[in-house]
């Protein structure tokens, strides 16, 4: 996957945008927005606690995979939903799921030899979509991307609040 | 909602998450239809000559290809790239899709250098470091902890 400060990015120009149009969209719910695509980077948590190793202490098959998909991303939502006052539950889940799919679609343009993205919509489907291979996940060329994507939408922002 | 009951939902959808993890795994092989590395490791020539995705760390490189480990169920296997151009050196990340042959060969129709070397790994911690760091920021800026109910409450209400 990109790296997490792409995905954030990416989200925070995303909702900015989707803010221009929905009027309680503003700072505070595009913060929690940006939460939600940070969820599909907890696949990481493998780098400190390895998956074989949870599979030997637990005697069962393990793998982190979910968080980057489309399920874990439902759950986890949920998760994230559940630590906020429940008044806000209606607008926190929506966002922080939006944001994970940001994160989810951005991945599904990663290279792959084979030309078939990851099967991000298990465990709906272990389809795997085509991918147009745009990049892998060290090119700095992605944060690049994401760094001009966020600065032109943070300009623009900038003269739509003030008209 | 009741701390009590948050909890419990909490517990569920753990739960649930959980029961994902081991589900991904033990179906992980109707979203992959190559074998693994521990399965070529355990049982490698009766894989030869069907066209695989493999993952690996490139252990060594030369004119005329490089060499790869790959892992899986903590059991790796060495292997031999040819054919498809990547520039890439030892210590870094590749994926290689092309045709599995005898003496743990591979012809590549295809290579992407995930990491080209040992270095690019780190770049993404750093930079995914800075982003967690920089949304924390954010994020406490416009909420906080109501200790009354313990759940996260707007800044501004």
């Amino acid at each position: 996957m990109a790296d997490l400060l792409s995905h954030l990015l990416a989200a925070y120009a995303l909702f900015t945008v989707a803010s221009w149009r929905i009027d309680w969209l503003d700072r505070q719910w595009v913060v929690v927005g940006m939460g939600g695509a940070a969820i599909p980077d907890l696949v990481k948590v493998g780098i400190v606690l390895d998956s074989d190793t949870v599979e030997t202490v637990l005697g069962v098959p393990f793998s982190y995979s979910p968080l980057s998909k489309l399920g874990g991303v439902l759950l986890v939502a949920g998760l994230i939903s559940l630590a906020f006052q429940s008044r806000y539950w209606r607008r926190v889940y929506p966002l922080v799921v939006c944001g994970g799919l940001s994160s989810l679609l951005g991945d599904g343009l990663r290279a792959y030899a084979d030309g078939r993205a990851s099967a991000w919509l298990y465990p709906f489907t272990n389809w795997r979509p085509p991918t147009p291979s745009l990049y892998v996940s060290s090119d700095p060329r992605a944060l690049v991307v994401a760094l001009v994507f966020a600065a032109v939408v943070l300009v623009l922002d900038r003269r739509v609040v003030d008209a | 909602m009741k701390l009590w009951q948050r909890a419990l939902v909490a517990v569920v959808l753990l739960s649930v998450l959980g029961g994902l993890f081991v589900h991904a795994d033990v179906t992980s092989e109707a979203r992959s239809p190559y074998p693994a590395p521990h399965e070529l490791a355990a049982d490698y020539d009766s894989y030869v000559g069907e066209t695989i995705l493999i993952f690996g760390d490139v252990t060594g490189t030369d004119g005329g290809g490089f060499d790869i480990e790959a892992e899986s169920e903590g059991v790796t296997i060495d292997l031999r790239i040819e054919g498809g151009s990547a520039a890439v050196e030892s210590g870094g990340v590749v994926q290689v899709y092309g045709e599995l042959r005898s003496n743990r060969k591979m012809s590549a129709q295809n290579v992407v250098v995930v990491n080209r070397s040992g270095g690019s790994e780190w770049y993404k911690y750093v930079v995914s470091a800075l982003g967690a760091l920089g949304f924390l920021v954010a994020f406490l800026w416009e909420w906080h902890i109501d200790t009354e109910t313990w759940t996260l409450e707007g800044r501004d209400g």
